[in-house]
């Protein structure tokens, strides 16, 4: 093969796809193998398969060449290709996207002042070329950090290290999501936004206003360029802060509250290792409102008597100055009555009539007449009425008294 | 005598039960329009601490030690980490997702983790879910069951486990 021509390229690819991908997948992400494994993957590849493979066609066909190492590393060309071909791209540092959009402003400010047509022409080509290539690295970025944000979203098991999850999380937020919000913010003057809006202003007037069809043309070509640049990154720009974002911010403190939980349970014999207090719900609580320090208060105030030795108290009888007659004297005043409708009525009535003072004691000396043998009780009314003692109220029913005949005969 | 509101009493005692009240409880309204005076009632009366937060309240002391509260901690870290192990949004799924009973209570007995619940109150699936349930952590529908939003306490002090753990290790690493 004297010269490589393009198809002998593409007949290589699509003859020998499989070696192509495996070679691509395992050199990631420098596109670098030691001469050792390149010539294992050959060895195993040439014995599957009918057209053979060896180290002097992937240098015939530019796939690869050896590094002075002896490593072999795989063409820039086939690289750029083959990461659109497999839709794979490696990351770049937003760093290096920067430095790449700087260039613009600079072709930008060359423009304006450039007075030639042929000058004018190859600048705004390579302004085009330039913003190209940039949303091209924007959208493979963008591409490559949600992949790799639902792998690590999904493959549990193959990120069960928690703590390498989380770094991988924080590592990509800082790293990539952050500085690239920066170089697409809308706000910022020298994020790459701006100067794209610059840039559409510009054109969007010299279309109509350059000296020669010519011009205006290019000018034309320039500003559909900056149209459909603003439209992509406002789709990237979407993806980022809508979508990754929010995702691997989810991932942080979704590993965060698992690797709290696993030292939770790995110390679950030592809670002391927990660091932070288990939180404290109360148990079910007595409804009773006393502050529950009073105990120890009262315990506290009791304890100082505790020294003194016992004083004996003498409890004074205090004399009873009241007089009320017996319970005779009441029987004999029932039986005067000749019956009585309402038994308990009568009974507070009637002591009513000696004092001002009716107790639970005095009513119930009255009451017990009840008990006479020789008193008849008739229960017949389900009626209650309300006595109002002084050291109490009682709902009695209605019961009729009267004298047995057997009595009186 | 000051005066209270009007479901002063009931507020009173679904605290004092050791239950979680919830978002959009009605009660909760009354006790967020009344938070410092509760915070006062509660800790003057009972010395308990009334925790307001955005969309539950409880009652926490600090001498009460609780093993079933470490208990329903361990029960959502292994039913956390088998959930993420099965690939599942975790978090999402125990905040708004539904559960059958008898399954959960399968998944956690094939946990390698199991030997650890088994020795906890955990272990009686059914009575562990309705002791729960009665202090509003879980809400139970035939057999189902699902978290309410007091949940978040839990997922809040996994984090703060965890961030400890990070200052701890960052600070090893400068030395």
């Amino acid at each position: 093969m004297i010269k490589l021509s393009g198809k002998q390229i593409l007949v290589f690819l699509q003859v020998h796809y499989e070696f192509v991908k495996e070679i691509f997948d395992v050199s990631k992400p420098d596109f670098i193998l030691d001469s050792d494994t390149l010539n294992k993957y050959i060895e195993e590849y040439n014995l599957n398969h009918e057209r053979k493979i060896s180290i002097t066609k992937l240098i015939d066909v530019k796939f690869c060449r050896q590094l002075p190492t002896k490593d072999y590393k795989v063409n820039r060309s086939y690289i750029d290709f083959l990461q659109f071909l497999f839709d794979d791209f490696t990351l770049d540092l937003p760093e290096t996207l920067k430095e790449r959009y700087k260039t613009i402003f600079e072709l930008f400010s060359k423009l304006k002042t450039a007075d030639k047509t042929s000058k004018i022409v190859v600048l705004i080509t390579n302004i085009i070329n330039v913003i190209d290539v940039f949303l091209n690295d924007i959208h493979r970025q963008t591409q490559r950090l949600l992949i790799d944000t639902e792998s690590l979203k999904v493959n549990a098991n193959e990120y069960s290290d928690l703590s390498k999850r989380l770094e991988k999380a924080i590592f990509w937020i800082d790293e990539y999501i952050e500085p690239l919000n920066k170089i697409l913010e809308k706000g910022h003057p020298e994020s790459f936004y701006s100067a794209i809006v610059e840039i559409q202003s510009y054109t969007s007037e010299k279309r109509y206003v350059a000296e020669s069809y010519k011009l205006k043309r290019e000018y034309a070509k320039l500003y559909a360029s900056t149209l459909y640049a603003r439209t992509e990154l406002d789709q990237n720009l979407q993806k980022l802060t809508r979508e990754l974002k929010p995702l691997l911010d989810r991932i942080k403190s979704d590993s965060i509250i698992l690797s709290g939980f696993y030292h939770f349970v790995e110390n679950i014999d030592y809670p002391e290792k927990f660091i932070i207090p288990i939180p404290h719900p109360i148990k079910k609580t007595k409804g009773n409102p006393i502050f529950k320090k009073f105990d120890s208060e009262a315990q506290f105030y009791v304890d100082q008597f505790n020294y003194k030795t016992a004083d004996t108290f003498y409890v004074e009888q205090v004399e009873d100055l009241e007089w009320l007659p017996d319970s005779t004297y009441f029987k004999e005043q029932l039986l005067k009555e000749k019956g009585v409708s309402d038994f308990y009525k009568w009974c507070f009535d009637i002591l009513k009539q000696h004092t001002e003072e009716i107790t639970l004691s005095k009513y119930f000396t009255i009451t017990n007449l009840l008990l006479e043998e020789d008193l008849a009780v008739d229960y017949n009314s389900d009626e209650r009425n309300e006595i109002i003692l002084d050291d109490a109220i009682l709902m009695m029913p209605k019961v009729k008294i009267y004298e047995r005949i057997s009595n009186k005969t | 005598m000051r005066e209270y509101p009007t479901k002063h009493r009931e507020i009173v005692s679904l605290l004092l039960d050791g239950k979680f009240m919830i978002y959009p409880n009605p009660l909760f309204g009354v006790l967020v329009e009344n938070d410092e005076d509760y915070i006062e009632f509660f800790k003057k009366s009972y010395d308990f601490d009334l925790i307001i937060e955005t969309d539950f309240a409880y009652l926490s002391s600090e001498d009460v030690n609780e093993k079933r509260t470490r208990d329903f901690t361990l029960f959502l870290a292994i039913l956390s980490r088998e959930l993420d192990y099965s690939g599942k949004n975790f978090r999402e799924k125990i905040q708004f997702g539904t559960f059958d009973i008898q399954e959960i209570e399968e998944l956690l007995r094939q946990s390698s983790k199991w030997e650890i619940l088994e020795k906890t109150t955990v272990a009686d699936f059914e009575k562990f879910i309705k002791t729960w349930r009665s202090k509003n952590l879980l809400e139970v529908n035939g057999s189902k069951f699902k978290f309410t939003k007091a949940i978040k306490l839990f997922f809040r002090f996994a984090m703060e486990i965890a961030e400890e753990k990070l200052k701890e290790q960052n600070i090893l690493e400068k030395e």
